[in-house]
């Protein structure tokens, strides 16, 4: 009875039985890392606006206050936009007549919303609220890193379930003091306390921050 | 065999069988093998053929009814707003609460809106307002979806065919301008008005065109107590019951706690009375004499089971007892002699109810007894009538409808309401439209009445538009928008002063013109501003009117009951009078007592079916004065003989794509002169069957011991109390431990905790076909058990929602870790977990998981409850103590400062007429739930399996008369 296999195809057998596990694992590796890499993410990546607004400038070079803007940051789930009538408040002074404002303009004599594209969007199942990051000493810098420098806003974070959960299971060393919160690169103060004096002076109970419906319901 | 036969049995079955000590159907106590292998299924018929394709995309479309009215942008850019002007980021995804009102048939029941983005997302009880003290019933809760209905009118027709979008103040101002000098021929009909405002414009009207005239009609309307009061009093007047101070009741036919305007507040006096009991004094004593069996008797003491004109000589034998009559019939019942000694010895603290449906004769006999009895101004008083105060409702339909017929009416504005459908049949109402000149309707839907008027304008919504309505006792409440108006419409002031031309047709201006001048202009601006965010005018409650019984009052004798079936017509509890038919949610929320979904039936008692050789499922023909009706039967427990209960508002030809032709049309039976109890029907069996839907036997328990009663100051008994070993690992909870309590002896079964779920937690409807597989999705479901004899069971009722076990089976079975156990003993969901095993539920011994067979999830749901996840197909869900509610109260708590206290409540909770439900932390042993489950009547369900539910339940109190006569 002649051989069912050749003998090549039996070596091409045996070469595929040892390459086909590495291959596997490359790409499980491959994935295992890309999922975890900032491109997956979007992080740096810039997203397109109708204004081309520069945090560097207002946050950074004017020094404006987070809160000027963004000012249900401390109360509601959603830290705000500015209302085009906020943004009048000195550029209807300052730069006037420019054609980038143009759409700011519109939004104010047409009565329409200004349409911005959000860069740190969560999925629709992730329940986030600013006010209660903010009041426990989560810094504005710590999930947006420094948005004083930014010409234009990106996320510096993948935002992506496993970087929370580090926070949410040990969050003593991410906290800032409260006077700290809403600066931006104050080394100093945030690193002012202790891990365990930070979660004392926030009053944070750990327990029930890695529960599934402190995010999810 | 037919997959429904498991629904049907014959009633001989039944005969001379010991049944379990609980039973829910009459299939259930015969035990039939359909039945057991009904039961036992985990998931019914779960291989057969799917909903098809075009059943299916039409209750998609039904649930997303909320959801259509967003744009769909790219899904992968997410917009970020800056609003125009002012500071809306504040407001941005905030909720924002308003009061207003919302009424049905006239009376007003005050509401809080809550809104996100200026969309309303949720309406709950206005705790200021008296109808409602912070509760709600079924049909409040289910505005909301209304509001959304995308079968809403959008524009306006003429003859049926679509015209310009603003043609309605052009085609008022035309019919106006062609009314006869005076207002010969003008006519309006509204529906019951209380509102201040709206009888303003009516007035107004009659002071300018003398001639015309105005007519209020609704098929559900209370006309026989007022006729009933001229009787006794010589004056129509109106009874407003106080259940606070009521010692003992007795009902005859009423329904206080279920279809009587003031329900919900009955309900609530009722329940505060009996929990008061609890800690010390007199628990109130009900006593039931109907035909029906309803909410209010299900819960009574003492039930009396009579043919509609046997309830007549029922009262009359009591009233002779207590001296209010001299002759009375004696052997009636032997409920008489006990609830006339109740009666008598409860004195002024005693109160006699009579239902809507009773002739006026009986209402004035009731009148009499609480007069005797001291009652009028303790637990009844009387008020100057809210509605329709001349000639009552029918009689001013009837004098419309033969104006009609003579060719008198040449003008006829139609403002709400639905005449062409719900008018009684022998007005032929619709024909009538058709014969005037100029019929304007204005209405929500194009239904019936649009198809028969020549106009038709579409209305807004009670949450697009300003208004006000008085409430049972005469409390002036404020209706404020709460939403812009989704579609160009109009309000019934803004079309009535259009229609009349008066100086302004805008609604907010005429509500404040009216309140300016009502309630004097100094400061007006600063008390309206107070007015608007309570939803309650201050004081202005109806003042008690001091009548007397007339000393030669008018007693009519009851009379005998005609040969031949009694047919009673009924509001339904989901679509009332057909108006809510259209509703998904109140269609698919399982009625009360039959737990029918999808549909009406005949309710008949199961010794009369035999007679005629009838069982659930059947159609019969019922004839009565050259009038036929087909309609399905279904064997009532506890009714009446001889008598056929037909719930009115199905059958309906143009609802909508949820309500047309869903059920029998009641109504085709119904006359002007009889239009609550029709005799002599003839009863003919047809030989064909009707697939009725319900979900009494899914989701069973398996006869165990489930509700317990207690006599008062009983304990209930407990299997044990040392926890026994367990598998399982403990749990260590150092911050809050959420507990629940349901209370049954203050549950009424009304459904309100059901829909509220439904509301506040995006739970989709699924549909007819998908309710007979067992696939309905309700987290909160009310299990209605019967008692004791087929005749006149006794009824109880259980809502069951997800127990949160201590030592929960359905988390160490799921393969993927999806449900999960929190660190406040929550047991938790996590959907994105989920692969759909469903092997949770099936370890589940509360049958209380629900599964997504479909993808009923609208593809964009901003409008729904925006802090609750929409569920995909394939994903197991369940109550989740609404988790969202903790985590914004936990929040609202932190920021501040301070620990999460009682203001916590699920939604189910809140909905509660009764505040049955109490939920809270049950490691801080000061709260309400820590208190009640330290409570004697504390148990949990099926405790013997030592899952330690977190929700526990506080057995019924039974609280029957003694029969030595000493209370």
């Amino acid at each position: 009875m002649t051989q069912l296999f050749s003998r090549r195809t039996s070596r091409a057998l045996r070469a595929a039985l040892l390459i086909l596990p590495v291959l596997i694992g490359a790409v499980a590796a491959g994935l295992y890392f890309y999922t975890r890499s900032d491109q997956a993410w979007n992080v740096g990546v810039a997203a397109p606006q109708p204004i081309p607004f520069r945090h560097d400038i207002h946050a950074g070079s004017l020094g404006l206050d987070c809160r000027y803007c963004h000012s249900s940051v401390e109360t509601a789930a959603s830290a705000g936009m500015p209302s085009a009538q906020t943004c009048m408040t000195c550029h209807s002074q300052v730069w006037s007549g420019v054609a980038t404002l143009e759409p700011l303009r519109t939004s104010l004599a047409l009565d329409a919303p200004l349409e911005w594209t959000s860069v740190h969007k969560l999925p629709d199942h992730a329940f986030f609220h600013h006010g209660i990051h903010v009041s426990k000493g989560v810094a504005c810098e710590t999930c947006h890193g420094r948005v004083d420098q930014m010409s234009e806003t990106v996320k510096t974070e993948t935002l992506s379930m496993g970087w929370c959960l580090e926070c949410h299971r040990d969050p003593g060393p991410e906290l800032s003091a409260p006077e700290a919160v809403f600066s931006m690169g104050d080394a100093t103060q945030q690193a002012a306390g202790l891990p365990e004096d930070m979660l004392r002076l926030h009053d944070v109970l750990v327990d029930n921050l890695t529960d599934c419906s402190t995010c999810h319901r | 065999m037919n997959k429904y036969d498991a629904y049907r049995t014959d009633f001989a079955a039944l005969t001379g069988q010991q049944g379990p000590r609980l039973w829910r159907s009459l299939e259930e106590l015969a035990d039939t093998p359909e039945m057991r292998r009904f039961i036992e299924a985990e998931f019914p018929y779960i291989n057969e053929a799917r909903t098809d394709r075009r059943t299916f995309l039409r209750l998609m479309g039904a649930s997303l009814a909320m959801a259509g009215l967003t744009a769909c942008g790219d899904p992968t850019v997410a917009p970020l707003y800056s609003q125009p002007r002012g500071n809306w980021a504040d407001a941005l995804g905030q909720a924002s609460t308003f009061a207003s009102l919302l009424d049905l048939d006239g009376y007003g029941r005050g509401v809080l809106v809550e809104t996100r983005n200026g969309r309303p997302v949720k309406i709950e009880g206005n705790p200021l307002h008296p109808a409602s003290l912070g509760a709600t019933d079924v049909f409040a809760q289910a505005e909301l979806l209304s509001l959304y209905d995308p079968d809403r009118s959008q524009g306006a027709f003429y003859n049926g065919k679509d015209v310009d979008d603003r043609a309605a103040p052009r085609v008022l101002a035309e019919a106006r301008a062609a009314f006869a000098p005076g207002g010969e021929g003008v006519r309006i009909l509204t529906g019951p008005v209380t509102s201040p405002t709206l009888r303003a414009l009516i007035s107004a009207m009659q002071r300018e065109y003398p001639a015309a005239r105005a007519h209020e009609y609704s098929p559900i309307a209370d006309d026989n107590s007022r006729a009933g009061a001229v009787l006794a009093f010589g004056r129509p007047v109106q009874a407003v019951h106080d259940f606070s101070r009521a010692d003992v009741i007795l009902t005859l036919g009423a329904d206080p706690f279920g279809d009587m305007e003031g329900h919900v507040r009955h309900a609530r006096d009722f329940a505060d009375r009996r929990r008061a009991a609890h800690s010390g004094g007199m628990l109130p004593r009900l006593y039931a004499a109907e035909s029906t069996p309803s909410l209010s008797g299900a819960r009574a003491d003492h039930r009396a089971v009579l043919r509609p004109a046997e309830i007549g000589f029922f009262a009359r034998a009591v009233a002779s007892r207590l001296g209010v009559v001299q002759d009375g019939p004696s052997d009636v019942h032997p409920m008489v002699e006990t609830a006339a000694a109740d009666l008598s010895r409860a004195g002024s603290n005693a109160l006699v109810v009579v239902g809507r449906e009773q002739p006026a004769a009986l209402h004035a006999l009731a009148y009499a007894i609480n007069a005797a009895l001291g009652a009028s101004g303790t637990t009844s008083r009387y008020i100057e009538p809210l509605t329709a105060a001349e000639t009552g409702h029918m009689a001013s339909l009837a004098a419309l409808a033969e104006d009609m017929a003579a060719g008198a009416v040449s003008q006829l504005l139609i403002i709400g309401g639905n005449p062409a459908y719900d008018a009684p049949a022998d007005l032929d109402f619709a024909d009538l439209i058709r014969r005037v000149p100029v019929s304007i309707h204005l209405g929500l839907y194009r239904d019936e009445t649009a198809a028969a008027a020549r106009w038709h304008l579409p209305r807004k919504h009670a949450l697009e538009s300003w208004g006000d309505g008085r409430a049972f006792e005469g409390t002036a409440g404020i209706r404020q928008p709460v939403a812009t108006p989704l579609f160009d419409a109009f309000s019934d002031e803004e079309a009535l002063a259009l229609f009349l031309g008066a100086d302004t047709h805008d609604g907010n201006d005429i509500v404040r013109t009216y309140w300016r001048d009502a309630l004097g202009a100094a400061d007006f601006e600063q008390s309206w501003t107070a007015i608007l965010a309570d939803g309650v005018v201050p004081n202005s409650a109806a003042p008690a009117l001091d009548v007397s019984l007339q000393p030669d009052w008018d007693q009519q004798l009851p009379s005998e009951a005609l040969p031949g079936l009694t047919v009673l017509f009924a509001p339904d509890p989901s679509v009332w009078d057909g108006r809510y038919a259209n509703n998904g949610w109140l269609q698919e929320l399982p009625r009360p007592l039959t737990k029918i979904v999808w549909d009406n039936a005949a309710l008949i008692a199961p010794a009369t079916a035999e007679t005629l050789g009838l069982k659930t499922g059947d159609i019969a023909s019922f004839n009565a004065g050259g009038r036929s009706l087909l309609a399905p039967i279904r064997l009532m427990p506890g009714h009446a003989l001889e008598t056929v209960t037909m719930p009115l508002g199905y059958g309906r030809r143009a609802a909508g794509r949820i309500g047309t032709g869903v059920g029998f049309n009641a109504y085709a039976l119904r006359t002007s002169h009889a239009p609550w109890i029709a005799t002599g029907v003839e009863v003919v069996r047809t030989g064909e069957a009707h697939a009725l839907v319900t979900t009494q036997d899914h989701h069973g328990m398996e006869g165990r011991d489930i509700v317990r009663i207690v006599a008062p100051d009983q304990a209930v008994e407990t299997p044990s109390t040392e926890p026994q070993p367990s598998f399982y690992p403990d749990y260590a909870y150092e911050g809050h431990a959420w507990g629940m309590t349901i209370d049954l002896d203050t549950c009424l079964g009304c459904n309100a905790c059901v829909i509220a779920c439904q509301a506040e937690n995006n739970v989709p409807i699924v549909g007819r076909d998908e309710v007979a597989r067992g696939r309905e999705m309700h987290w909160l479901r009310i299990d209605r058990y019967h008692a004791g004899d087929v005749e006149d069971p006794d009824t109880y009722f259980q809502p069951v929602p997800c127990m949160h076990c201590e030592k929960a089976p359905c988390e160490v079975v799921c393969p993927v870790n999806a449900t999960v156990h929190s660190s406040e003993g929550l047991n938790e969901m996590v959907y994105n977990r989920c692969i759909g095993t469903r092997t949770c539920s099936n370890n589940c011994p509360y049958k209380v998981r629900r599964f997504n067979w479909f993808d009923y999830s609208p593809p964009d749901p901003e409008p729904r409850n925006p802090d609750v996840s929409v569920r995909p197909r394939g994903v197991m869900e369940k109550c989740t103590y609404c988790v969202q509610r903790i985590s914004a109260a936990r929040i609202d708590a932190k920021l501040e400062g301070r620990r999460i206290g009682e203001e916590l409540m699920t939604a189910c909770q809140q909905a509660c007429p009764t505040r049955a439900i109490t939920f809270g932390d049950i490691n801080d042993p000061a709260s309400a739930v820590s208190r009640l489950k330290a409570s004697p009547r504390n148990y949990a369900l099926l405790g013997e399996l030592d899952t330690r539910p977190r929700t526990t339940y506080l057995a019924r109190v039974a609280n029957p008369a003694d029969p030595e006569g000493s209370g």
